[in-house]
């Protein structure tokens, strides 16, 4: 098994999808243990194509590593002129996803059999589940734009069954519907960027059109539109603004469910696709800035709504979206390594973080913090490791997202301007704040609803495992930076380099930062946790201090509400319109109107027809004598 | 294709037209004949367009399979070659034929729950098969011609007795708006006949005829709206909705599914094939009413409450593509356009299928009387949701790989074209999954209870039609295979 056979990877899960899809009633279990059984081997399967990636990279240039996997033709017209060749592409921004991707999704479905258990539709889940790591597997290894794109529409489908999951919840419905359509929307731009550079190109290949870009095959203005386009898609995808609105109503979708896919795996697919085309950003710095500014304020607006949510899931939705801003920050500067990283360690402690929630609606089936509080008593588990992730998203030292962030905000620093840098800083304190509130909130104080409290228990075996080894991970993931760290694990140039790209890339702590950065961090925790873990009451004092403010984050800055006017009143307005043309204009007075014209005509010449021989008599009489006239005067 | 699967073509519109006649002399009350027979002559047809379409592959001449049977030569004005039976076909028509095959097989099984003259039913359902086949093989003009209104005319009788909602209203309309493109089909017939002026009826001559440029330039849009109303070309489609609103299932499935493609297809032959520089005057035209109907078709989409007429607008939406990528007059959109024939064809059959089987029980279309369908009736949710799927572009199913080349094709042409057709099928999306948000999910309301899950032939039809939604989608090559060469090699004025 090496980087040729990589096609197996996503081939395996969507085999046991169509297995599962057709035969879950008369399988045991639903076939949850096909689909786990199949995720181990995918599992497996990825580190050994990391090992042989690993034995085959030789360090160095970007693309001088990764290699094109000729498939096969998918579509061939006119030989070369227009031809789709499916390939899988390996490099190490595809080795990181494979892990991530596989690693994640193994958990989760473990969780799942726990969480899910007893759920009706329990086969169908695993199911999509199967189809959604296929298809996501599909994406991070595909050499080809269409390819992707098909992946691309695969987990956005996946995704949207699945938001949907408890399709009885009208609420449930609605969330999946906008959050197909929001993607769909960002969709529109991705297909019309592929043909675009298809255009300019001639190819779908993504390393042709990467190295046409970069040897200026392309020109500077249709470059940059196209990249643009490409971001639109991205944005879409990772629920950057403006199209970030259908991540926190994503979370109507099973808890598992939102740590897969609303976390840690489909939503980074817009991270993915630009740190792809990376060196292309690199050669149109307008789209690059545009992918920088994007982030940021879907960072700094994502963490600030975060700050008023009572959701416990939408919380973590709303930091998701923020996070998903710091790496595409990452990525506006010009860092794939600092993106990267913040993706791969973001992955483990967002989705601890989410199975963690999940383990709480689990316990209590409550998910609002009003009806939470003091429940570290009740699930010791649950809290620790809770806990362990909020350290690791607050940017802690020693947990992961303390090393990830700390790059994020070191190359902010050197590549973008200082006021840039400032927000994004101030947002990582702002993710300390609304981390310790969320917490503080769940799992300290008094139970505000001695109810659910009472009844809370513990998650069984199967939720309770993946818990510990996400927490393990979130942890220690930041350390695989480290250069000693590294080379312990096999890594010749230090796993930073492999897995990041950049040569000479060295992992390196600058104190400043980071002493500013954790001093921030730590300022905020203390503040938050002081304020929050006092009287019960006390907590709603922030909507009194500044309600106009408060009511503006609430209403989630009046976007959504904005958005509902704009297709109300003018997409509906516009398709009444064209409804009432089409009916007066066109059916009524055309076709209609037409019939009605010849039938009226009917209607009073067939008096002309009266049945009496006079008066066909005289008519015949006049017109000779007309022809007679007219005969003889032109004599 | 060997000369001796010519026989396979002539039997495609034999086979329906044989099996009319048998239904002729099967007594009605014979309800085992005559489904017997209909089974059996529904798998004929089907068999018989699969072979052909493995049977096809493009080997520098423009027609395969072909057979001549002469009837009258050198009579009155009638030269040599005069009128012919002959038959023939390219990438395109097979394409169609296999089309019409799949779209039958399914057809014929769900309409064995007529049962209100159940025989003439099928009678006129037959008729209409071999006029449709009829025309996709057929070589000659006057054959052609012939068959083509022999597709038409048992529509309104179909639509009359067997229909509903308004149908005498649908029906008129329908049979009116057709005659009249007719009119316009016939005279341009007539035109190119007295202009050819070697007295043949043979179409391959037409073909190499290159008409006078100005004649063109005339009798080109004359071919384009007359074929162009069958296709549901705007403005031309008020017909589509009503029509397929007021049919019966089956006739829905034929007609959305096949006989708008018969429209476009009359556009290829007729217009294109024959008038080259006419189509390359006229295209900007064609794209221009392409994409107003494909925006036109998706908008009035949003605002429709009844199931049929929704996919009616749909189907105005889609055949909008069709036109949009014959009016690029390059070999992508091309490929999409026809490619779109055949995907939209059993698209659309699938939805009137199932539309059908939940009408024929509640009687009741309206989107917004009904919600969490998909409990009571899964199956059929699931087919219905594949099909709405594969119509607004998903990757991997049929409509995606047509309209990525249409688009692609109407980038070529015009940039901005290409960029309104991509945001059509956002556009798509946001009013199939209005119509699956309510009609499918929600709470289940307790007033269809009643309601059962489709019957085993629909379902059966509706694997059929599933099945190759996802063929097509995953695995396009067996057509492109076909359809590019005719294309590259036989179309004048294509280019790449």
């Amino acid at each position: 098994m090496g980087m040729e056979q990589v096609w197996l990877l996503p081939a395996i899960p969507a085999g046991i999808f169509v297995v599962i899809a057709l035969f879950s009633r008369i399988l045991p279990r639903g076939g949850d243990w096909l689909a786990i059984l199949g995720l181990i081997t995918v599992t497996v399967l990825g580190v050994l194509v990391l090992i042989d990636f690993q034995g085959s990279f030789t360090g160095g240039h970007f693309d001088a590593h990764g290699n094109n996997v000729f498939a096969f033709d998918w579509i061939r017209v006119a030989d070369d002129f227009f031809a789709i060749e499916f390939s899988t592409f390996v490099d190490a921004i595809a080795v990181t996803m494979i892990v991530v991707v596989s690693i994640v999704a193994l958990m989760v479905m473990v969780y799942s059999v726990g969480y899910m258990h007893g759920e009706a539709r329990y086969g169908w889940y695993f199911a999509l589940l199967s189809f959604f790591t296929a298809a996501m597997l599909t994406l991070v290894v595909s050499g080809n734009m269409i390819l992707l794109y098909l992946a691309w529409e695969g987990v956005g489908l996946a995704s949207y069954l699945l938001i949907g999951f408890y399709w009885e919840r009208r609420t449930a419905a609605e969330a999946a519907k906008k959050a197909f359509i929001t993607t769909r929307i960002g969709d529109v731009g991705l297909l019309i960027g592929i043909i675009l550079l298809w255009r300019a190109t001639g190819s779908f290949d993504i390393q042709t059109i990467i190295e046409a870009a970069r040897a200026g095959a392309i020109g500077e203005t249709y470059l940059t539109v196209s990249m643009i386009l490409l971001f639109a898609g991205a944005a879409g995808k990772s629920a950057q603004f403006p199209l970030h609105v259908w991540l926190p109503d994503a979370m109507e979708g099973p808890t598992p469910v939102s740590a897969l896919i609303h976390a840690a795996t489909m939503v980074v697919a817009g991270v993915y696709l630009v740190a792809r085309f990376s060196p292309v950003y690199a050669e149109v710095l307008i789209a690059r800035d545009v992918v920088l500014y994007i982030g940021l304020l879907t960072a700094l607006m994502a963490a600030t709504m975060g700050l008023v949510e009572s959701d416990i899931k939408r919380v973590l939705a709303y930091s998701t979206v923020s996070q998903l801003g710091f790496m595409f920050v990452a990525l506006g500067v010009g860092s794939v390594t600092a993106a990267m990283f913040h993706l791969f360690t973001h992955a483990f402690f967002k989705s601890l973080l989410f199975l963690g929630s999940g383990s709480v609606i689990h316990a209590t089936e409550q998910q609002t913090v009003e009806q939470l509080g003091g429940l570290r008593r009740k699930l010791p588990l649950t809290a620790t490791t809770f806990t362990i992730g909020s350290l690791a998203l607050a940017g802690v030292p020693i947990f992961a997202g303390f090393f990830s962030k700390d790059e994020i905000l070191l190359e902010t620093l050197k590549g973008a301007p200082l006021a840039a840098y400032v927000a994004l800083a101030f947002t990582a304190a702002l993710t300390a704040l609304y981390t310790t509130r969320l917490v503080v909130l769940t799992f300290f104080g008094e139970p505000r609803n001695r109810h659910a409290h009472e009844h809370a228990h513990e998650a069984p075996t199967s939720m309770a495992g993946p818990l510990v080894l996400l927490a393990a991970l979130a942890t220690v993931a930041g350390f695989v930076a480290l250069d000693g760290v590294g080379k312990a694990l096999g890594f010749a140039g230090g796993f930073g380099e492999l897995v990041f790209l950049e040569e000479g890339h060295h992992f390196k702590l600058d104190p400043a930062v980071a002493f500013g950065a954790t001093a921030a961090s730590l300022v905020a925790i203390a503040l938050g946790w002081a304020y929050w873990s006092g009287a019960a009451e006390r907590a709603a004092r922030a909507r009194r201090w500044a309600p106009e403010l408060h009511a503006l984050l609430v209403n989630r800055y009046y976007l959504d509400n904005l958005y509902q006017a704009a297709i109300d009143r003018v997409v509906l307005g516009l398709a009444r319109v064209v409804a009432w043309f089409d009916k007066r204009i066109i059916n009524e007075t055309g076709v209609d109107g037409g019939a009605q014209t010849i039938g009226y005509f009917g209607l009073r010449l067939k008096f002309l027809q009266t049945g009496r021989i006079p008066n066909y008599a005289l008519a015949m009489a006049v017109g000779l004598a007309a022809i007679a006239l007219l005969a003889f005067g032109t004599q | 294709m060997t000369e001796s699967d010519g026989y396979v073509l002539l039997a495609l519109f034999l086979v329906p037209l044989g099996s009319a006649l048998l239904l002729m002399l099967t007594p009605s009350r014979e309800r085992t004949a005559i489904i017997g027979l209909t089974a059996l002559a529904s798998l004929a047809m089907f068999v018989l367009s699969v072979y052909a379409f493995v049977r096809y592959s493009f080997v520098g001449e423009q027609f395969q399979g072909v057979l001549t049977f002469g009837w009258m030569q050198n009579v009155g004005l009638l030269g040599e070659h005069g009128l012919q039976l002959k038959v023939g076909v390219d990438g395109i028509a097979v394409s169609m034929v296999l089309l019409t095959g799949i779209v039958i097989l399914a057809g014929t099984w769900v309409s064995w729950k007529v049962t209100d003259r159940t025989k003439d039913f099928f009678i006129l359902l037959y008729v209409l098969v071999a006029g449709v086949y009829g025309t996709f093989v057929m070589l000659d003009l006057f054959f052609w011609f012939f068959l083509y209104e022999l597709a038409v005319l048992p529509m309104y009788l179909l639509i009359a007795v067997w229909g509903s909602t308004r149908k005498e209203y649908g029906a008129m309309k329908l049979m009116m708006m057709l005659v009249a493109g007719s009119i316009l089909i016939f005279t341009a017939i007539f035109a190119m006949f007295v202009e050819l002026g070697t007295g043949s009826f043979d179409m391959t001559e037409y073909f190499a005829a290159s008409f006078d440029p100005t004649f063109q330039k005339i009798f080109f849009p004359m071919v384009a709206v007359g074929c162009g109303t069958l296709g549901g070309l705007f403005p031309f489609h008020p017909w589509s909705p009503d029509g397929h609103a007021a049919a019966p299932t089956a006739v829905s499935m034929l007609h959305a599914g096949v006989l708008m493609k018969l429209g476009a297809f009359g556009v290829i032959r007729l217009g294109f094939q024959m008038m080259p520089e006419g189509g390359a005057f006229w295209a900007p035209a064609l794209i221009l009413l392409g994409i107003t109907a494909a925006l036109y078709g998706a908008i009035s989409a949003l605002r429709q409450t009844d199931l049929k007429l929704l996919t009616g607008f749909s189907s105005v939406s889609h055949m909008g593509y069709v036109f949009l990528g014959l009016g690029t007059l390059n070999v992508i959109g091309w490929n999409g356009a026809v490619l779109q024939m055949f995907a939209h064809g059993v698209m659309t059959a699938l939805f009137f299928l199932l539309i059908g089987g939940m009408y024929d029980q509640s009687h009741d279309r309206e989107i917004p009387n009904f919600s969490g369908m998909a409990r009571q009736m899964p199956v059929w949710a699931i087919f219905f949701v594949i099909a709405g799927l594969a119509s607004l572009g998903l990757p991997g199913l049929s409509g995606f790989v047509a309209e990525l080349h249409i688009f692609i094709g109407a980038f070529r042409a015009y940039p901005v074209v290409g960029g309104l057709a991509v945001l059509t099928a956002a556009i798509t999306a946001t009013y199939l999954l209005r119509m699956f948000s309510s009609v499918f999910f929600g709470e289940f309301s307790t007033r269809w209870s009643a309601l059962k899950e489709i019957t085993w032939p629909e379902r059966a039809g509706a694997t059929v039609l599933a099945g190759s939604i996802v063929v097509l989608g995953l695995w396009p090559s067996p057509w492109i295979d076909r359809i590019a060469p005719t294309i590259i090699h036989t179309i004048p004025g294509v280019t790449l």
